[in-house]
């Protein structure tokens, strides 16, 4: 017995010992910014010991079975779709030569520039009764023909388009720079394209594509605006109902627990899954891929089947909104408006760039620590996306506050000054609200280009005595700039969209396009909601593009 | 790196131009010209009167827009350093609750208790009416007829199975209905009014107010309930369309031979912490002021409070009608037992 005690006690001093000798700075730095960023999180997750509210068995009983019911709908069918869509297109596009691929390439990626609840309004616009469809099967003497959208598998269908793009993004620059060699060796084995690709290919990209399923699965969870108005019950929703029309919003935090769980078991499934499987590249030549040129049919039906999701997701939705705002443009468009513009842009800019720098601060100073346990702690900082912004909203209003009230009662007790609230009502806490929230879209793009950067020339160049910090804006950043460059325009995006954190957050004077367009919408003034929302369209559009011409002309 | 530099110009360029814009508002809130308004409503009418507010009185108005259950929700953790002075919403039923977590006051304004009738507003004066909406039958002119329709409790008998449009019971309106139906009928049966609803619902639930209207026109069923100004907005719309579409709809009131159709209010309150609260007061009475509210009725189609000035219009076309004059706070209180009524109606 004595001999165990002691030996665990030993135990325990090594342990110890071990984490003296292996924590730096960078672990310091690593953990501060975590708990920066889970702040909000943790004060969320202290309010779950104060127990549900007195309805939490009257949610399970008659709600929740509904919730769970339909979340996994959405998961499954989305999943399935968001697959096929984003590999296949990346795939076209990366591995084939066609007419106007080099356009193909970014506007696969522009059904992202349209917030899904705005695609929802579109489609039930669309085949609405006195909607377009609806006239042209009219025009047709097709009056027996109404499609309906608006029920659980047209809400399936929207956000799928919609977010597929996540997908192809991260599957495409997986394909681009690690499947030339890989294709060159199977095609010396004599096999043919397509079993290479199913055999070789998917499971090879399988970490990327995951890491833009996963994306979309937490869009897909964390979505409001579109499950709410077409009628479909949600986990999202049902926080929102228990939250404010039965009043408990304790309640509503036990709720987004269960979210969180839900997402946190769909990751760590998938790593459990993968966890034998090593992916080594080839990181000493990476080639870009050669691409194939069909016949002319051939390269027509590529065309064609890179554009129908295109053209779902973005130009459909597009076309309607035109109209929409051809009709409402006398009452909507003014100086105003472009005041508003410019500001969303500046408030959507300035946070891609902090949300940027948090995400590689956070990857590079764990990759510095030489703790294990850092790194798999880093990946919490992603977590804040799984959570609704409305939630993301109150867990940052519960540290700031707390810190605003101690500041000034501080101030006035030591000083005499009198204060207002400095943080809260302030770009501060909304800047700081977008980075918890959208931490980990920077995160995936610039961890997978790291991960691809070979270890040995920064381990040489720390051999010769050059510091981390000078290794890594030597060699490491322009390795990884096009990550980086794609985090910076995917947060852009995500906040120009952004829409109950910013409802809760922003301050007086402020205004944005999402703002805009949700007050049209929820006034059910659908149709003069669509110039904010073209206006977000349309400034989402142009990084995108820019985007691709950097990825090009390397 | 040239690039990095210029967008480091560019980021404090920015930043600085928020601080500056900030130190503003600071100064005018020293010299009291300010009033910050949360507010629920967003639609034009509203931002012509905040303007209208301004260069009468000069004082500013300080906007911000969301949903009204998010609003109190921030109201109740700023507390006392909250800056907000007042609060809209678009129902009473959650200035009833605004005022049971105590963010209100009360105000005593002579304007407002002379202008607004005493069922408008909150018994201790922490919350008055600015407009009114009905909630009303909308339904097919081809297919029923208007001597068919009585009251609201006639919608859940059997003559109705499958003809009824109705949106999602996490809609306020439908709140608040039910929850004026709790206190005339009692919780008994208006479980069972619920539980017929659904068994006479068209179609689950899903889609706004308007989108009820077109699914009836559309044949979908044959009578919606909806407030009554998605219907004035529908025939002023900018879609040609839509106009025709609410060309074919007939309008009802219910419960004429009763205790009258089913009204809400959009109201304001004084924040409990105004920082700026004689402001507060000044622009609450200037919305129920006359020629505010002309512009409510004239530009939005909701009913005025006041019964100064006719309702113009339009609202004429519709013709006088009977007013439920249930005390409305009794909506905010019974609201959560109409939402647990509704989960076990299984009314989505």
């Amino acid at each position: 017995m004595k001999q165990a005690g002691s030996s665990d006690i030993f135990s325990i001093k090594y342990r110890l010992e071990r984490l003296k000798r292996d924590s730096n700075k960078w672990s310091i730095f690593t953990l501060a910014i975590i708990l920066f960023i889970a702040l909000p999180v943790i004060s969320i997750g202290v309010k779950l010991f104060a127990g549900p509210g007195e309805t939490w068995g009257h949610i399970v009983d008659h709600l929740l079975p509904d919730y769970i019911g339909n979340s996994l709908f959405l998961v499954v069918v989305c999943s399935i779709l968001v697959l096929i869509m984003g590999v296949s297109t990346a795939w076209l596009v990366a591995r084939f030569e066609f007419p106007m691929r080099e356009q193909m390439e970014w506007l696969l990626i522009l059904p992202l520039a349209i917030p899904s609840y705005i695609v929802a309004y579109a489609y039930a616009g669309l085949f609405d009764y006195g909607g377009s469809m609806d006239l042209i099967f009219r025009w047709f003497g097709w009056d027996f023909i109404r499609i309906d959208i608006m029920n659980k598998t047209g809400l399936a269908f929207v956000l799928s388009i919609s977010l597929f793009p996540y997908v192809y993004v991260s599957s495409r620059a997986f394909f681009l720079n690690q499947a030339n060699n890989l294709l060159e060796a199977s095609k010396m084995l004599g096999v043919g394209e397509v079993r290479s690709f199913f055999k070789l290919m998917l499971p090879l990209a399988r970490p990327a594509i995951i890491a833009g399923l996963i994306l979309v699965l937490m869009e897909v969870l964390n979505d409001y605006g579109a499950a709410q108005y077409f009628g479909v019950n949600t986990f999202t929703t049902g926080i929102f109902r228990a939250w404010f029309s039965l009043e408990e919003p304790e309640t509503a935090v036990y709720l987004s627990a269960l979210l969180i769980v839900i997402v946190f078991a769909l990751i760590l499934i998938e790593k459990w899954q993968r966890r034998n499987i090593k992916v080594s590249n080839s990181k000493s030549n990476i080639t870009y891929i050669h691409r194939k040129k069909g016949s002319a049919w051939m390269q027509f039906f590529i065309l064609l089947a890179v554009l129908i999701p295109v053209i779902l997701g973005f130009f459909i939705p597009l076309v309607q909104l035109g109209y929409w705002a051809i009709l409402t443009a006398h009452n909507v468009f003014n100086m105003d408006f472009l005041m508003l513009s410019l500001q969303s842009f500046g408030i959507a800019f300035i946070t891609a760039l902090i949300t940027v720098i948090v995400a590689t601060l956070l990857i590079y100073f764990s990759k510095w620590s030489f703790l294990g346990f850092i790194k798999s702690i880093a990946r919490l900082g992603i977590l804040g996306y799984a959570i609704p912004g409305a939630v993301i909203a109150i867990g940052i209003m519960i540290p700031t506050l707390a810190f605003d009230k101690w500041l000034i009662n501080t101030l006035d007790y030591l000083f005499s000054i009198k204060t207002g609230l400095l943080i809260n009502g302030t770009l501060v806490a909304l800047v700081y609200a977008y980075c918890v929230r959208f931490l980990a879209v920077a995160f995936n793009p610039i961890e997978s280009t790291s991960l691809k950067v070979n270890n040995t020339i920064p381990d040489s160049s720390k051999m010769l005595g050059v510091g981390n910090l000078k290794t890594f804006f030597k060699i490491e950043f322009p390795l990884i700039k096009t990550g980086i460059f794609s985090a910076l325009i995917l947060v852009f995006i995500d906040v120009l969209k952004e829409l109950p954190l910013t409802l809760i957050l922003k301050p007086f004077h402020v205004n944005t396009l999402a703002v805009k367009a949700y007050e049209y919408a929820s006034d059910e003034m659908v149709m003069e909601a669509a110039i904010p929302s073209l206006f977000i369209i349309f400034t989402a559009a142009l990084p995108v593009i820019f985007l691709n011409r950097l990825l090009i002309k390397k | 790196m040239k690039k990095l530099l210029f967008a480091l110009t560019i980021l404090l360029t920015v930043v600085s131009c928020k601080e500056s814009d900030k130190k503003e508002t600071t100064g005018e809130q020293e010299k009291n010209m300010v009033v910050n308004v949360y507010t629920h409503r967003h639609y034009e009418a509203d931002q012509q009167l905040f303007k209208m507010f301004e260069d009468q009185t000069g004082i500013k108005v300080n906007v911000i827009n969301s949903n009204a259950d998010e609003l109190i929700q921030k109201m109740s953790m700023e507390g006392k350093q909250s800056p907000a002075d007042v609060l809209i919403t678009v129902d009473a039923g959650r200035l009833t609750r605004a005022k049971e977590q105590n963010l209100l006051q009360a105000v005593n304004s002579e304007i407002l208790d002379n202008a607004i009738p005493s069922h408008l507003k909150d018994m201790d004066n922490q919350w008055f009416g600015l407009t009114k909406r009905a909630r009303i039958i909308a339904y097919a002119k081809d297919r029923v007829k208007p001597e068919e329709l009585s009251t609201y409790e006639d919608l859940a008998s059997d003559k109705w199975r499958k003809k009824l449009l109705i949106r999602s019971s996490s809609n306020i309106y439908n709140q608040s209905l039910l929850a004026s139906i709790i206190v005339h009928n009692g919780e008994a049966e208006a479980k069972k009014w619920a539980e017929g609803i659904v068994k006479n619902m068209a179609r689950s639930p899903k889609g706004s107010d308007r989108d009820q209207v077109k699914a009836v026109v559309a044949g979908e069923g044959d009578l919606a309930i909806v407030n009554s100004y998605y219907i004035g907005q529908m025939l002023n719309s900018s879609d040609p369309e839509e106009v025709e579409t609410a060309g074919k709809i007939g309008l009802f009131f219910p419960n004429q031979d009763g205790r009258g159709t089913h009204m809400n209010v959009s109201g304001a309150g004084v924040a409990k912490y105004a920082p700026n609260k004689e402001n507060a007061v000044k622009f609450i009475e200037f919305l129920v002021s006359e020629e505010a509210q002309k512009i409510f009725a004239h530009s939005n189609y909701e009913y005025p409070v006041i019964s100064s000035i006719d309702p113009a219009g339009l609202l004429m076309e519709w013709g006088d009608f009977k007013e439920d004059s249930l005390l409305l706070s009794k909506l905010g209180e019974n609201n959560k037992k109409a939402v647990l009524i509704f989960d076990e109606a299984s009314w989505k």
